[in-house]
């Protein structure tokens, strides 16, 4: 069934289809490591600073400039990292802060609406479900006149709260589910100890949920750290600007015109969710295949 | 479904419960609810930030009506939507069905993942890049036009008005989302052996086999992907905010990027309501008619 040939030929497919993606941002790598003056002067090539290194041979840039080469390397990512070092603070912030949250309040709604039958605890699930079908557009406007009306404008809680109010709704379908499978036994013993909801919350629940909880923060943070159009209509100050509209506003500023800076401010601004994909491959795999139930 | 028993079913537990939903329940009614019955309600005034909404009734829905963008930017989105569900449906499922072709699962693993490293690109990020270093005119395209001997070709990508929309159209060329590539392979994988066997029996192999027999099997979640890019086709306006601004003309404007411009650059937040409304109606259509089809996907996620 499996001929050598045609296993080889699905690679080249693959292989090209990976190449032709990963292409523009090769580019924006290669360019982060280049001079401006080095673009413009020619569009392709590796970095003139990387052959000085290797080779000895220094380009006819650099010996007008006068610019070490590691000097040129960097340059690029100094710049861009002194506008984006507050605002990836701010995007991590708030990205922790709602995950902690989401996975709190969601995990306690699923709890009590897995394990418990209480009067409207079902219309309440409906309620909750529901809310996946209201679309953003619907909302952007009057959700921006709410949070104008709330004074919740240029604080760090117009992101948050509406993050966790959002993303609670998933948190909450994907607990459900998981709660709902544990045992009752488990639960039936701990309340003939005399536990409360807190004490079995905390003892018994979240520590075999650990997989799962990964799964909902992982998937949590990649939404708010995307999240485009909230911040930069309720973000002004610069102070509170986060990564994904800070990187808008900064294109359109005096260190937009640098490309060199521009193009190592995109990989900059990418290395945080690289670090948590490679340390939690596994839950964001198995969260986009869950994630494609929030229709 | 595990309930608690008759012991557990006390009054301190049942109250426990409401206490244990009630953060649920307030966020929602602020920040869900609050700003839904306000986008129907504030659709029937004419509002401006910090002057008192005065009641127009339908009007501004009349007036979007015959608004000069209307006709144009539904065809817009009408295009750019089936055109991102025709690639969406076609480039991840031929991707997703190669994978799962290999014989090793070590390189089945090394290319879902392969695929899926792009969504650590803030999308901003990318829809600059694209900006940027592909369209502009000293950009990726025009260069290799240059280089293969097309010159004459080169131009504006983003600002012709022949072009501009094919250019939004054809942002993340070749399409293989990481996403959609995983739904289906997880679609492919539950396909039984029986059946694979059955199909080689009768002679049904390669792309015969692909179009009578996988197709079929992942329809669920095909419909899925399909439902997904409607509702994000119909609403979605970032891409194109960044790119063109709708422009050249109206040439690339579509219904939620005039919505964003009339709310936060016209201050017509009654109006912007109003736009929001009929793209909320268009969807929960299209959407009732994917409910069929999404229940039964829910199998396959779970």
């Amino acid at each position: 069934m499996y001929r050598r040939s045609s296993q080889l030929a699905i690679h080249a497919v693959l292989l090209s289809l990976a190449a032709l993606t990963f292409l523009p941002f090769v580019f924006v790598v290669n360019g982060s490591l280049r001079s401006n003056e080095e673009m413009y002067d020619s569009f392709f090539g590796v970095p003139a600073a990387f052959k000085q290194i290797v080779t000895g041979e220094a380009s006819e840039i650099a010996i007008k400039t006068g610019e070490p080469p590691a000097e040129t390397l960097t340059k690029g990512y100094k710049l861009g990292w002194q506008v984006l070092r507050r605002y990836t603070l701010n995007s991590i912030i708030v990205s922790v802060a709602t995950a902690i949250l989401v996975v709190v309040v969601g995990s306690a709604t699923a709890y009590a609406l897995s394990r418990y039958r209480f009067f409207g605890s079902k219309v309440i699930f409906a309620v909750i479900l529901s809310t996946m079908m209201v679309p953003g557009i619907l909302t952007l406007v009057p959700s921006y006149l709410l949070v104008r009306w709330l004074g919740l404008l240029d604080t760090r809680w117009v992101l948050i709260l509406p993050y966790l109010a959002g993303g609670q709704v998933f948190a909450i379908f994907v607990f459900r589910s998981f709660f709902a499978g544990l045992p009752e036994e488990l639960f039936e013993s701990a309340r003939i100890d005399g536990a409360g909801h807190f004490s079995i919350y905390c003892n018994i629940v979240m520590p075999l949920s650990l997989p799962v909880i990964s799964v909902v923060a992982v998937m949590n943070i990649l939404a708010t750290w995307n999240n485009f159009l909230w911040p930069f209509v309720t973000i002004s100050e610069d102070e509170l600007q986060v990564v994904s509209s800070g990187l808008y506003v900064m294109i359109s500023t005096q260190v937009g015109q640098n490309l060199s800076t521009m193009h190592a401010s995109y990989v900059l601004a990418s290395i945080p969710l690289l670090v948590l994909f490679a340390y939690a491959t596994k839950p964001f795999v198995r969260g986009v295949t869950t994630g494609a139930l929030k229709a | 479904m595990a309930l608690g028993s008759a012991g557990s079913r006390t009054l301190r537990f049942q109250l426990g419960c409401y206490g244990l939903v009630l953060p649920t329940l307030a966020l929602l009614g602020v920040f869900t609810f609050t700003p839904m019955i306000w986008a129907f309600s504030k659709s029937l005034t004419r509002y401006e930030i910090g002057e008192d909404p005065e009641w127009v009734g339908v009007s501004n829905y009349r007036e979007y009506l015959s608004d000069p963008t209307f006709l144009a930017s539904f065809a817009n989105m009408l295009f750019l939507t089936a055109f991102a569900v025709l690639v969406r449906l076609i480039v991840p499922l031929t991707v997703a069905k190669l994978i799962i072709s290999l014989r090793s699962e070590r390189h089945r693993h090394f290319y879902r993942i392969l695929f899926l490293v792009p969504i650590v690109i803030p999308g901003v990020a990318t829809q600059l890049i694209w900006r940027t270093l592909v369209y502009e005119q000293s950009g990726l395209v025009n260069r290799f036009l240059g280089a293969v001997g097309l010159a004459a070709w080169q131009h504006g990508w983003l600002t012709d008005p022949r072009t501009a929309l094919w250019a939004i159209a054809f942002i993340g060329f070749p399409f293989v989302g990481g996403f959609e590539v995983l739904i289906y392979y997880a679609g492919l994988a539950t396909i039984p052996e029986s059946v694979n066997d059955s199909a080689r029996i009768d002679g049904a192999t390669g792309a015969r086999k692909f179009l009578m027999i996988d197709v079929p099997m992942v329809l669920s979640q095909i419909r899925l992907i399909v439902a997904l890019t409607v509702i994000a086709g119909v609403q979605g306006f970032e891409s194109i905010l960044i790119l063109t601004k709708g422009q050249p003309g109206f040439r690339t404007m579509v219904p939620g990027l005039w919505l964003y411009f009339n709310g936060f650059s016209f201050q017509r937040m009654g109006y912007a309501c109003a736009i929001g409304v009929i793209l909320f109606v268009v969807i929960a259509t299209l959407t009732a008619l994917n409910l069929r089809y999404l229940r039964s996907t829910e199998e396959v996620q779970a």
